[in-house]
């Protein structure tokens, strides 16, 4: 806006003032910019929206969202140490950790980590679902915890399973399964696969479930943490 | 249009009996409101009953929604453009009524700040643990479906689309050339089980992964809890499937995929504002009351580092004493985790000094007005 037209708006305004108020030019525009402002406010929520953000590497974390009812993210997922043999595998759908173990004749086997939050759906109903994966029968609390073997790793109760498919089963398939609890989610370990593979690798599997560390998590002996809690809360 | 023809325009408009309808109307909205707040929570209160334009009534077996009461927009916008228009017809301005004048002036700042409120206002939190960064906040009410291309070397593209425009059977087209969101299906507020927790195989879910499903619950309005939407969606490029998730904001895992050559994340999350600056918990203290579990301190140690303004410094985030930085305050609100993390309340209100200028006015209007009344009363006295 040049400096005259800048002049002739406000000796325009200022005309208007003496005459009443600005107001009065604005006539029946006034309550239909009101208007158009409060349905906008009413709908600003709902707009898909497209922005740039600088590279994040979460591809493999854990984090979680403010909501009250998801627990606090850990720093950092749990670290591991890969046994030599083992081949990485890309990342899928609910897997914190993938890998490929390479057996004779082209046989391999499956490994996979993942965690959730809570107990998961407890422990009972987990290990007899990897028990009818390989044709075994469900078993009740008394039964299963004698068919599983207890550990602490890193401060974290783990119960290790080592179940196979019954002698004569249609496809034999074995399973090996480590459940790690810390304060605030469930770790699942499970390699699946041939039982021959899984007997020679029985050993690599159990140095890869001790080698789990959890650097901002604390463990379930200690009481859980509480929801994220409010500073006004008494 | 002449100063005569607009007064006339705005003369029916400027009744005094539509002044005290919507004050009427204004009180027993304030009160229903204030009633139903005890079931609904807060904050939907709000949303039904003053950030709407009508109350509605459903119709029972119907998505038909019938309106019976203005809303706090209506009034709110009744009574402004009422205000006004009396202001234009009615009142003349002369040093007499400066007093009212420049009450109702406070009055009308009142209610412009809360419609830039309305419209302006960002509410979210930073939840930190202990050494952790992040350069977002997150709403604790909206959640948000984020398709995020990490094809380019140094930055990502987000998309975001709203979880309320999550509709079953709705087909959104993208602003990104040729993409499209299918939604197969949608829960307001899901709750994460083991498979073996259905009720039958054929009980509606969304298999999440091998070990979670997501079901439907009715959604919550407690005021520490919130709703975790949940949807299986399809994403089509060119009309062609690219691929098809099931996902939950109770479990905000992204999932890789790709389109074409070009990597991509999916995942659904509570709403992300992203900032120019980011902050790390350093030390989150809890200090209680010797020899009681009373709290005496909630304090957050934070660094802040801004690339953009050099910005590198510590703040202490403690009760009333907020960081304000950029146009944003960051209060302390929360924590958890056994002490080790903390939640920040992000504020963002570009008229939020609005209130208090209004208010001054209208206290500054009342006291010229009443103090010229009792000056010209005193000046009478002494005259008789």
């Amino acid at each position: 806006m040049s400096f005259p037209q800048l002049c002739s708006v406000i000796k325009g305004l200022v005309r208007l003032g003496r005459r009443g108020f600005c107001l009065h030019s604005l006539g029946p525009v006034a309550p239909a910019a009101l208007l158009a402002g409060l349905a906008l406010a009413a709908c600003h929520n709902e707009n898909i929206s497209v922005y740039r953000i600088p590279k994040e590497n979460n591809q493999v974390s854990m984090e979680n969202g403010s909501g009250n009812l998801a627990p606090p993210p850990p720093t950092n997922p749990a670290s591991w140490t890969k046994p030599d043999g083992w081949s990485e595998k890309p990342l899928s759908e609910m897997r914190l950790g993938s890998f490929e173990v390479a057996g004779a004749n082209g046989e391999s086997a499956d490994v996979s980590v993942t965690a959730f939050p809570g107990d998961a759906g407890g422990l009972d109903s987990n290990i007899n679902r990897w028990r009818e994966q390989v044709h075994q029968p469900a078993l009740e609390t008394e039964q299963l915890a004698q068919t599983w073997k207890e550990e602490t790793v890193d401060g974290a109760p783990t119960i290790v399973v080592d179940l196979q498919s019954p002698d004569g089963a249609e496809k034999a398939g074995a399973i090996l399964g480590a459940v790690l609890r810390t304060a605030d989610r469930t770790w699942f370990v499970k390699m699946s696969g041939p039982p021959d593979l899984l007997k020679a690798q029985k050993d690599n599997f159990l140095h890869f479930v001790r080698s789990f560390h959890f650097p901002s998590t604390e463990h379930s002996q200690e009481p859980p943490p509480s929801q994220v809690k409010s500073t006004n809360d008494r | 249009m002449t100063g005569s023809s607009v007064a006339r325009f705005f003369k029916p408009v400027a009744s005094l009996r539509l002044t005290i309808i919507c004050l009427a109307c204004a009180m027993f909205l304030v009160f229903v409101g204030t009633l139903d707040q005890v079931q609904i929570g807060v904050y939907e209160a709000q949303l039904r009953y003053f950030k709407s334009f009508f109350l509605y009534f459903n119709l029972p077996g119907s998505n038909f929604r019938i309106p019976y009461f203005p809303g706090g927009y209506t009034l709110g916008g009744v009574l402004l453009i009422n205000l006004i228009a009396a202001h234009v017809s009615r009142f003349k301005l002369t040093w007499k009524k400066a007093g009212i004048l420049i009450l109702h002036s406070g009055l009308i700042l009142l209610l412009i700040g809360q419609i830039v409120t309305s419209l302006f206002e960002e509410e979210s939190q930073i939840q930190l643990d202990q050494g952790q960064t992040k350069n977002y906040s997150e709403s604790p009410y909206f959640d948000e479906l984020a398709i995020v291309d990490q094809s380019k070397p140094d930055s990502d593209e987000v998309i975001s689309v709203p979880a309320g425009r999550l509709v079953k059977g709705q087909t959104i087209s993208l602003p990104v050339a040729g993409l499209q969101l299918q939604v197969d299906e949608s829960f307001e507020n899901a709750a994460l089980i083991n498979p073996n927790q259905l009720p039958s195989p054929t009980y509606p879910h969304l298999r999440l992964g091998p070990m979670a499903v997501a079901v439907a619950i009715p959604k919550t309005y407690k005021q520490d809890e919130r709703n975790q939407p949940a949807a299986a969606v399809t994403l089509l490029k060119e009309g062609q499937s690219v691929g098809s998730w099931a996902l939950a904001s109770g479990f905000p895992q992204p999932v890789q995929f790709k389109v074409g050559a070009d990597p991509y994340q999916i995942v659904l999350r509570p709403k992300r504002y992203y900032r120019p600056f980011s902050i790390t918990l350093e030390d989150f203290r809890h200090d209680r009351y010797a020899g009681t579990e009373i709290a005496k301190n909630f304090s957050s140690k934070v660094r802040l580092v801004d690339p953009s303004a050099h910005e590198n410094r510590e703040a202490l985030i403690y009760m009333n004493h907020p960081l304000w930085y950029s146009d944003l305050i960051l209060y302390q609100a929360g924590f958890g985790n056994n002490d080790k993390t903390t939640v920040l309340q992000v504020m963002k209100n570009p008229s939020r000094l609005v209130p208090y200028i209004a208010c001054g006015m209208m206290a500054l209007g009342l006291l010229i007005q009443f103090g010229m009344h009792l000056v010209s009363f005193v000046r009478k006295r002494v005259i008789a």
